[in-house]
């Protein structure tokens, strides 16, 4: 039973030390943010207590588990079944190399979603071992926030416990957005997508970020028909153009069918199969609808309201460099503060909550030249600016870079499908301000290319670097003819 | 061995400008360029009389080695013997800055001699691309077992024809001599088939054919080294291996460097038994000097037949030139293309040029492949004394799948006083294609601060190289008194 202390609104170091609290921090959310706060703030001495809801792959309100997204419906099952798909072109493109083997492949979907399921569950081991070891004190069951300085969490059974905490932080995460249209219970999320018990014949995938292009590529990879749709010209909005164009194309080459600037109004359900309707009148029949239409914060169950902690317009937690919320004793990180949705990023955050709040040394997440990857097949990978964000926020002339070339291994397999390699650089400073590629490996080669953009390298950085041959990553340091220079505030801002 | 300070010939008549800018780029400068090399070489002549000064016919004077000479009509400013990688980039290059440019190249064979070679070198036809492209038909075997764990079956287990590899390898490496033909080509770069010999520190011989050039570039590169035991022709090189007939059942390998590994790696991934023995690794031996003519006009080489050269590719012949594989520095081919680039810029750009060593990254493509950069630990340890050594070794996501016992391993070496990184190497899937760019930011002198404070791609491998948090080792063997405080060290480092 805990006590309840009020604290002023300024949270002085002086009057925390003279009150008494259960935890020093009591996190909400065992996901990445959460964990990585959690086992941090421990290590700097300070006594954690973190909730979680119980396991399951598919989340709900009240599902969830200890690993968060990233391990149990995210990152981690989502690269197995991109693997998985990936030998499906592999063992095509081994035929040339002399391999022979069959027309007919086998592949069984229920033994790879197992072997996942298995993997998933062995992480999340891992995590609660993470925590234990580390000195964190686990709960399970849903987490509430009842004042500045009190936490409630409801047991499965049940039973509510009361906690007292000097610092509350708030790791829920995010959930999957369901398009509210007419027969939107007919459809998935990515939660479901990475669970089927039966890999579908025929996929329609709504959406245009990085979750609806990677199961369009596992899908197909996997042999099933797939439809496409987005609202905007091209997928991936927000990605430099040039690089959307390219994994569009790549998505066509594969055999996906792209649906541009359409969206779905209705979804009927059929003996054949769930009958989907467009905004531009065609039909299809599906096995499969996947609403990859955005993700929304945790943020509804939390009482925040009662508290005071405010939110955006999006619903997610509002907090500043510093990760903390108006509410000096409450805090948030990872997908909940809808920052750069990404676990590296989460990690980041709660590796500076940890240093600023109990290991002494103010620390603020650093957003700038993050490197992240779109697990197409192939895939994308990006860091720094695009062209269109390089050319609004340089001084002077912007220089693109950019090698397009077939990569060795499909000179012998045969297949047409083009790796494209970019830097752009500041003219000025002969900084490279971006780099992005599309092509086997990228997000691989991206990492090192990352630290080198990260302390401001420049091009001739870059040049002076000796290639690795044979290899793709080779391209980056030896681009020596400009594509095209961009004046300042030169192109217009496109609406692809 | 003294670097003369000279300028190269510089195109600043206008005649001459307009002249070269008026040819055709896709047409090649004729054989014997006689009526061209004509109207070029006076017009340099003149040059020099009229805008410079004795030094400069001095120093004309001195490069030859017959003592005075009055200033020679050279059919072309750069002779290059050997159209391999670095050769090959010399000699573009070096036109692109407006030199007159020819390359002599022995006829087209996968098996290199004395009287074999081709337009692409070692690399394109004997080295790197076959080698790479039988790494990759040998990775599927290892594919094929991954992709179990995933949920593919197999009716019969997929098996190789290895005709089909060989005919489509060499179909490639007929289409890659084609484009690099093209590229001198389209740099107007004239090329002669045949084989070249020194006559003279201007004067190639090329099959009886003899051309005068103001420097000549030795481009030969080297040969495989058979050791003489008794029976030594039974063996094969490399050469062979690339294009054996057909599979073999059982290899034995001599060797313990990157060639030996590869072969093993490919052979095995395709199925025939292989069997690896070590000793200590020789140099690969260059070209035969006798019949290159270096000796009898004096360009030297050390006991291992590599030709001898100073920081800018210079031989002891102040006209005759040599990059890449013979001369045995680092033998790789990005590196031959720096060192003929950095020739092209010192000889025709007016820009001397010193190919840069430090920190060049390389890989073997061993099955994992290996991936390196910068310093080995050991190294560091001699160097900085002062080392603290990060290693990350894990189960890569796919292998808790596939259930085969594939592992990564990582390390970075890093300076304990200045926490610049020495040294970054890495063994594991993707190897390769992971370390080039972390070669930058080791080139660039970057600190494991830096790395740090890199956010990860996730997910990946790479990613562990930026979230090494605790060193695996620490290691102090600077003596007490050469320990710099930490102010001090960073003072020293420019920090």
């Amino acid at each position: 039973m805990a006590r309840k202390m009020l604290v002023d609104g300024e949270l002085s170091q002086t009057n925390a030390e003279e009150a008494h609290y259960d935890f020093d921090l009591f996190v909400i959310g065992a996901g990445s943010g959460g964990v990585r706060a959690a086992r941090f703030s421990a290590n700097y001495g300070a006594k954690v207590g973190i909730c979680e809801l119980p396991f399951h792959p598919i989340s709900s309100e009240v599902i969830g588990g200890v690993g968060g997204t990233c391990v149990i419906r995210g990152c981690v099952p989502k690269k197995i079944l991109v693997y998985g798909a990936a030998y499906g072109g592999e063992i095509e493109d081994a035929r040339n190399y002399g391999w022979e083997v069959n027309e007919n492949l086998d592949f069984n979907w229920k033994k790879l979603l197992h072997k996942k399921t298995d993997e998933i569950i062995r992480l999340n081991g891992i995590y609660k071992r993470l925590l234990s070891n580390a000195g964190v004190k686990s709960f399970e069951g849903e987490g509430k926030i009842v004042g500045p300085n009190e936490v409630e969490v409801t047991q499965l059974d049940g039973t509510k416990l009361s906690y007292s905490a000097k610092h509350i932080l708030i790791a829920t995460g995010s959930r999957a957005h369901r398009l509210p249209i007419p027969g939107q219970e007919l459809a998935i999320t990515s939660d479901e997508a990475l669970s089927l018990e039966d890999l579908p014949k025929r996929a329609v995938v709504l959406g245009g970020g990085y979750i609806a292009v990677e199961f369009a590529s596992i899908w197909r990879g996997l042999g099933a028909t797939v439809d496409l749709f987005f609202r905007k010209e091209l997928p991936l909005r927000g990605f430099d153009d040039e690089m959307r164009a390219v994994v569009a194309r790549n998505l066509e080459g594969r055999g996906i069918n792209l649906h541009p600037r359409t969206n779905l109004t209705e979804l009927i359900k059929t003996d054949n199969g769930i009958k989907v309707v467009t905004d531009h009148g065609e039909e299809l029949i599906a096995d499969v609808v996947l609403f990859a239409t955005g993700r929304v914060p945790n943020s509804k169950r939390l009482n925040l309201e009662a508290v005071g902690v405010e939110l955006d317009k999006t619903g997610a937690v509002k907090v500043d460099e510093y990760s903390r919320t108006n509410i000096p004793s409450i805090w948030a990180v990872g997908d909940v503060t809808n920052r750069m949705n990404l676990t590296p990023v989460a990690l980041m955050e709660g590796t500076c909550f940890a240093k600023t709040v109990f290991g002494g040394e103010s620390s603020k997440p650093d957003y700038s030249n993050i490197p992240c990857a779109v697990f197409s097949i192939p895939p994308l990978s990006v860091v720094g600016l695009s062209e269109e964000q390089a050319i609004e926020k340089a001084n002077g002339d912007v220089l693109v870079f950019t090698s397009t070339f077939n990569p060795m291994k499909n000179t012998i397999s045969g297949r047409q499908e083009k790796t494209v390699m970019k830097l752009v650089v500041d003219v000025e400073t002969d900084k490279v301000l971006g780099a992005s590629m599309c092509g086997p490996d990228a997000p691989e080669i991206m990492q090192g290319i990352a630290v080198a953009l990260k302390c401001g390298a420049t091009k001739a950085q870059f040049d002076s670097t000796v290639g690795i041959h044979p290899s793709a990553a080779e391209e980056f340091v030896t681009m020596r003819s400009v594509s095209r220079r961009v004046p300042a505030g030169g192109k217009p801002k496109t609406n692809l | 061995m003294a670097t003369t300070s000279f300028t190269a010939p510089k195109l600043s008549s206008p005649t001459l400008q307009t002249l070269y800018r008026n040819l055709p780029v896709s047409v090649p400068l004729p054989k014997t360029l006689s009526s061209f090399s004509r109207h070029r070489s006076p017009s340099i002549s003149r040059f020099h009389h009229h805008h410079l000064h004795h030094r400069r016919l001095f120093s004309v004077r001195a490069e030859s080695e017959n003592g005075a000479e009055p200033p020679r009509h050279y059919d072309f400013d750069l002779f290059t013997i050997g159209a391999g990688s670095g050769g090959v980039r010399a000699s573009r290059f070096a036109a692109n800055f407006g030199a007159a440019v020819a390359v002599c190249e022995l006829p087209f064979s996968t098996i290199s001699s004395e009287t074999t070679g081709g337009v692409g070198g070692t690399c394109v036809l004997r080295g790197c691309v076959p080698k790479k492209l039988m790494v990759y038909a040998s990775k599927y075997s290892h594919e094929f077992d991954e992709s179990n764990g995933f949920g593919w079956k197999y009716d019969t287990e997929p098996k190789h024809d290895w005709s089909t590899l060989m005919a489509n390898k060499n179909a490639e490496l007929q289409r890659l001599t084609g484009i690099y033909k093209n590229i001198l080509n389209n740099a107007g770069v004239t090329l002669i088939e045949g084989r070249g010999k020194i006559v003279d520190p201007h004067t190639v011989d090329v099959d009886g054919k003899l051309y005068a050039a103001r420097h000549i570039l030795i481009s030969v590169g080297g040969r495989p080294f058979i050791p003489e035991i008794t029976g030594s022709e039974y063996a094969i090189d490399s050469d062979a291996a690339l294009d054996l007939p057909s599979k073999p059942e059982k290899v034995a390998i001599v060797g313990g460097g990157y060639i030996a590994l590869e072969f093993a790696g490919i052979f095995n991934g395709l199925k025939s038994e292989v069997h690896i023995f070590i000793r200590q690794k020789k140099v690969l031996r260059g070209f035969d000097e006798e019949t290159l003519g270096l000796e009898s006009v004096g360009v030297k080489m050390n006991k291992n037949g590599a030709i001898e050269v100073d920081e800018y590719s210079r031989t002891t012949v102040p006209s005759i030139w040599a990059v890449g594989d013979v001369t045995d520095r680092i033998n790789l081919t990005p590196v031959a293309l720096m060192e003929g680039g950095a020739l092209a810029k010192t000889l025709f750009r007016n820009e001397p040029t010193k190919p840069d060593y430090r920190a060049v990254p390389s890989a073997v493509f061993s099955q994992p492949p290996i991936g390196q950069v910068g310093l080995t630990e050991e190294q560091a340890i001699k160097e900085y004394g002062d080392i603290d050594v990060y290693t990350a070794n894990f189960r890569p996501l796919k292998a808790t799948l596939s259930g085969l016992p594939d592992r990564v391993f990582m390390k970075l070496v890093v300076c304990a006083e200045t926490n610049k990184v020495l040294g970054l190497h890495m063994c594991g899937e993707d190897s390769a294609e992971i370390v080039q760019g972390f070669a930058v930011a080791v080139k660039a002198g970057l600190t494991k601060g830096d790395f740090d404070a890199t956010v990860g791609v996730h997910p990946t491998s790479a990613e562990e190289f930026v979230t090494m948090r605790t060193p695996t080792r620490k290691i102090r063997q600077k003596p007490d008194s050469q320990r710099k405080t930490g102010l001090e060290a960073k003072a020293a480092a420019g920090i």
